[in-house]
């Protein structure tokens, strides 16, 4: 079972990434990608809440969003590595067992789960990130704009980890779901990039 | 007076509203399964462990009756209670960390939440019905704005703007209060 990866150090959470195949991986690195983005735009807000009165109704939001891309990281890895661990006895086990098949199944039902979730939220934050660009103080809006390219890029990952799940099949509703909230946050940060160039 | 069996969703709430102990028997009758279903298939807990969690969640229903803002929908709102029992029951496993007294800081958490909700929910009573549903929505049953946008009919774009509206005139109603 993995960590809690919100209670590591940051040192040590990366070199976790970095040591073998197992959680946290990158369904992890894009729901904390996505945290990230949530926190920046709680940032930006906070900042502006002399000019903007529904500040701190954006700060509320960005704290959820934040808190479910932080809960999703942990979920992730630990569906992760069920999968893996039965993708593994299903290559060392016998061509045909039913059950392990279905167990199988099942996990990688699980595996997909997260990263659908993380690309919502991704695009939840870059849509957060977007309100904020366009009401808050303009000194923060660069990291505005920062924050949509983090959550486009969290949202990007895990709609591509969604996509190439064993369980997902191409007409999936799943994947269509992760594959326009990829799009919606890739939007949305183009926009904000664009214009601020 | 008509048997619990026979009663709706919403009467049985109303029901457990008013001590109702019958009431609120058939309610966790009614939904046991239900509710076991969830932590054991949807996230493959063991049945010790889907166990712990049906009880949490039958005490923490019962104590946050009051938090139900639609006595009809108490189907989905205890499966969102249960699937986030599940996910902390994950969280909290994967930690491995010593619990010293977990049922002391638990049931503080309960009575401050439950004195929260009570404060919240007569504010959310001063809002718009449109005000409570987007809030609702976002924060209790953890819908995205897409999901929101589709199921309102109002532009995606716009649902964070609700929100954050919502959020101010709710700040009023409770510093009003207050």
């Amino acid at each position: 079972m993995p960590d809690d990866y919100l209670a590591l150090r940051v040192e040590e959470l990366l070199a976790r990434v970095a040591r073998d195949g197992r959680a946290p991986g990158s369904g992890s690195a894009a729901a904390l990608t996505v945290a990230f983005a949530a926190s920046l735009v709680s940032m930006v807000a906070r900042c502006s809440q002399e000019s903007w009165t529904d500040a701190r109704g954006v700060v509320a939001q960005a704290k959820v969003i934040g808190e479910r891309a932080a809960e999703l990281a942990n979920a992730d890895g630990t569906a992760w590595e069920e999968a893996l661990e039965a993708l593994r006895e299903a290559e060392a086990g016998s061509s045909s067992d039913d059950r392990r098949d279905f167990s199988l199944e099942q996990k990688l039902e699980r595996a997909a789960a997260a990263p659908l979730e993380i690309a919502t939220l991704g695009a939840d934050a870059a849509a957060l990130a977007a309100l904020t660009a366009e009401r808050s103080d303009g000194r923060y809006r660069a990291d505005a704009a920062a924050a949509a390219a983090l959550a486009a890029g969290g949202a990007r990952a895990a709609a591509h980890l969604v996509l190439v799940n064993l369980g997902v099949r191409s007409d999936d509703p799943r994947l269509a779901r992760a594959l326009a909230s990829e799009q919606v946050a890739n939007d949305i940060a183009a926009r904000l990039l664009d214009s601020g160039r | 007076m008509t048997r619990p069996e026979a009663l709706s969703d919403a009467e049985l709430v109303q029901r457990c509203r008013a001590d109702d102990p019958a009431a609120w028997s058939e309610l966790v009758e009614r939904y046991s399964r239900y509710v076991y279903a969830i932590a054991v298939r949807g996230f493959r807990l063991s049945d010790e462990d889907a166990e712990d969690v049906f009880q949490d969640v039958f005490t923490r229903a019962f104590l946050r009756l009051e938090t139900l803002r639609d006595d009809s929908a108490f189907r989905p709102w205890i499966a969102q209670l249960t699937r986030r029992r599940c996910i902390d029951f994950l969280a909290t496993s994967a930690r491995e960390l010593p619990v010293e007294d977990p049922t002391t800081d638990e049931g503080s958490d309960d009575l401050g939440e439950v004195e929260e909700a009570f404060a919240v929910r007569e504010a959310l009573a001063g809002l718009s019905e449109a005000c409570q549903e987007i809030l609702d929505r976002f924060f209790a049953q953890d819908q995205s704005y897409r999901t929101i946008s589709d199921e309102l009919d109002i532009p995606t774009g716009t649902i964070a703007s609700r929100i954050a509206r919502c959020l101010s005139r709710l700040r009023d109603e409770l510093e009003a209060k207050s």
